[in-house]
């Protein structure tokens, strides 16, 4: 399969308005901003089951859904009609949120490999080995793909061949998928560090030490780093250097991802809150209480944020109260992928909504 | 029967234990059914372990209690440390943690810790004790390679994210997908019977305890169960070895007990249960086993150490019986149809409402199948303040 480009890079061209190519839409993790608010869903244009549970969140690519499952399938959905297209099966369970890279989908898996597989046929493009169950999911930028394993490794590998570009060993577990900047990459660890890896080859530029480990996903916002800890604190780092520039408490440990848009940082905690901070302060705008473990990643709509914590909830972006709830969509990992009109959403159950 | 075993175990569940030594109940309180009998398909083994329940030191509870353990809900890893060394040492008589876990473990053994983290994240074992519990079967010359932390739900799992936070190398496995899926436990190894006129009467053991380890290093959490009474050792292995342990209890009623005590009794298991670590750091002394209330959870800071999982069971009742009533809660034991309620949430913010007619007789009923002291009087519990 000839992938001579990587139109879904971060600085690459634009995203068509309707695809989600990665864990919370794009490789900015603007996490759907701009889409627009949409009224508590009337009925399910489809539904169907994969037939295990699906602890990661989908991606959409010119109307075809991309789920990953733990009976270790890959699944391609048609969004008009929710039949399957394909399936390709790896070699373990799935817990990757996969992405999007040229042609190819990217997933990692729990028999320490990522594939690529063509987003078309569903066949193996190549494969890329570690020794660990590979949770994350893989981000690429300029031509090279970027994950970590629970090997305690961060990989880079050519987009094209998988092949190794380089190696870099970290000193726990990793589950937080990497942000990848112009020069940078910015991950969590399982030994409570933040790490910033020079792109090119992989060496560590900056470790800032938090009070447990992390599997939250970090999100850029200027030259701001954000991220949560299981040490129950929401961090603020300068991404240049790795200085704390504010915390700030929660009751619990923290594996949500934050959604970053107009200046506010948007993250759940396994207190069962969801917390709203200022970028540049750490200062509360608001928490809502969604009365279950907040795991998963929050998207961002125009003027609407929604949060998988079993079933879907729809807050205001501005004051975080509840808009509506849906009793779909029990999660861990999952989130939703939100169209201009049609909410996709999947559940540890194993059910894929298409909800309009 | 295949070299495998097959027999009906003697059922003194609940009528026998009001007989054999539970608290007197109050003449406004009821005598529950009894349970039906159980039969049991096991494992052949050639000969039962010496190291298995109720293993090297029946009748012997050491608790070690730190103040500084856990403060503001975080555990502190140091204190933890040393409170586990001290409680090994005390145990087994051994000058050293790594000399003590030699006397359980050996090099070639393929290590499986049983954690539970149902209940996570409010209160569930604490992946800083679980850390230093790999760092100890690693000191006994086990390679992390064949060191397996495992529980029955891989969602739980998840939430206590213990895949992120437990050092690299070791396996972290969730027996199960969801609630129905049956692909990791052994056929050929079960305990059936009939409770409620349940389609499916039997509960298959877990593949990974049934021929994936050789040892099991058990940690309950110190914990009220709505059902059982509590959740320590012996249901810690029992119902998180087992799946569709859920149908023995259908409100109000539950037969926990026998059910808990017998499964403990099924070869491979019994055998390869080999030392019990409660982690104590959080009691939570209502609303077990998922209750996410911080009202009902208390930072004890305590951990025990015992190879008799009954003896230490038998202490955690009395530790969270005592806590209830300098609460103002009814007895684990009460078996009063006031307190019973249909509702969750009333469950939940309410301690003195419960789902169930707890069955805390499950241990007593535990010891008398051999696995370990149930009498107060005969244990050896050992109390180590350190801080």
């Amino acid at each position: 399969m000839e992938m001579t480009n990587y139109p879904f890079e971060a600085e690459g061209p634009v995203v068509p308005e309707n695809d989600w190519i990665t864990l919370l839409k794009d490789n900015a993790r603007s996490g759907g901003r701009g889409a627009p608010a949409l009224a508590s869903p009337a009925k399910a244009r489809w539904q169907m089951r994969v037939g295990s549970s699906i602890r990661s969140a989908p991606v959409l690519h010119e109307g075809t859904l991309y789920v990953t499952s733990t009976s270790g399938y890959l699944h391609a959905i048609g969004t008009d009609n929710g039949r399957l297209n394909w399936k390709f099966k790896a070699g373990g369970q799935i817990h990757s949120t996969p992405s999007l890279c040229g042609g190819a989908i990217l997933f990692g898996c729990d028999d320490g490999k990522v594939y690529a597989v063509n987003g078309e046929s569903g066949t193996k493009v190549w494969e890329a080995t570690t020794e660990g169950e590979v949770w994350t999911s893989p981000v690429t930028r300029q031509g090279v793909v970027f994950f970590g394993s629970a090997d305690g490794h961060m990989y880079a590998v050519d987009a094209q061949s998988g092949r190794k570009r380089w190696k870099q060993e970290l000193g726990g577990r990793i589950y937080s998928t990497a942000y990848a900047a112009e020069k940078s990459i910015y991950v969590g660890c399982g030994d409570g560090h933040v790490h910033s890896l020079d792109a090119a080859s992989g060496k560590i530029l900056w470790s800032t030490l938090t009070g447990n480990g992390i599997d939250s996903s970090a999100a850029l916002s200027g030259d701001t780093l954000l991220i949560g800890s299981e040490d129950f604190f929401i961090y603020a780092l300068d991404a240049s250097s790795g200085a704390v520039r504010w915390k700030y408490e929660t009751g619990l440990g923290v594996s949500s991802p934050p959604a970053v848009s107009g200046g506010v940082a948007v993250i759940g905690s396994k207190d069962g809150y969801m917390y709203a901070l200022e970028i540049t302060t750490g200062k509360l705008r608001w928490r809502m209480e969604a009365g279950q473990v907040i795991t998963g990643p929050a998207v961002f709509g125009d003027s609407v944020i929604y949060i998988q914590s079993w079933g879907l909830h729809a807050l205001d972006a501005a004051t975080g109260k509840v808009v509506w709830r849906a009793g779909l969509g029990t999660g861990v990992q999952n989130a939703p992928v939100i169209t201009e009109r049609t909410i996709y959403l999947t559940s540890s159950d194993g059910d894929v909504y298409a909800l309009e | 029967m295949d070299r495998r075993t097959f027999v009906k175990r003697t059922c003194i569940g609940s009528a026998g234990l009001l007989l054999g030594g539970a608290p007197a109940l109050g003449s406004d309180e009821l005598v529950l059914p009894l349970a039906p009998p159980i039969d049991v398909r096991e494992a052949p083994l050639g000969k039962k372990s010496p190291l298995g329940m109720p293993g090297l030191y029946p009748g012997s509870v050491v608790e070690v209690a730190d103040q500084r353990a856990i403060a503001g809900n975080r555990v502190s890893q140091p204190i933890v440390r040393e409170m586990l060394e001290r409680g090994l040492k005390e145990l087994t008589g051994e000058n050293s943690a790594r000399a003590a876990y030699a006397k359980f473990i050996e090099p070639n053994d393929v290590v499986g810790i049983k954690i539970n983290p149902s209940g996570a994240p409010a209160c569930c074992s604490s992946p800083e004790l679980v850390r230093e519990i790999i760092d100890g079967v690693r000191s006994a010359g086990v390679p992390a390679r064949n060191i397996v932390v495992y529980d029955r739900f891989g969602y739980e799992m998840d939430i206590g994210s213990y895949q992120t936070l437990l050092p690299p190398g070791i396996r972290v496995l969730g027996v199960q997908d969801g609630l129905l899926d049956a692909s990791g436990y052994d056929a050929n190894v079960y305990c059936q019977a009939d409770f409620f006129g349940e389609w499916e009467t039997r509960s298959y053991m877990a593949s990974i305890v049934a021929k994936g380890v050789d040892k099991i290093i058990n940690v309950p959490t110190l914990k009220d169960h709505s059902a059982s009474g509590v959740t320590g050792c012996l249901k810690n292995v029992a119902y998180g070895t087992f799946n569709n342990v859920a149908r023995s209890h259908k409100a109000p009623y539950s037969f926990t007990n026998p059910l808990i005590g017998v499964m403990c009794t099924v070869e491979p298991l019994r055998s390869k249960v080999v030392l019990n670590i409660m982690d104590g750091m959080r009691m939570v002394w209502h609303g077990g086993p998922l209750t996410q209330n911080q009202d009902f959870i208390y930072q004890a800071g305590i951990l025990m150490v015992s190879t008799d999982p009954v003896a230490m069971d038998t202490i955690e009742l009395e530790a969270i019986d005592k806590k209830r009533r300098e609460q103002g809660a009814p007895s684990v034991w009460a078996r009063n149809p006031k307190s019973i309620t249909a509702d969750g949430r009333e469950f939940y913010g309410d301690a003195s409402k419960n789902l169930f007619y707890r069955q805390p007789g499950h241990i007593a009923a535990a010891g008398k199948l051999g696995l370990g002291v149930s009498d107060l009087k005969q244990i050896d519990h050992r109390k180590l303040q350190l801080g």
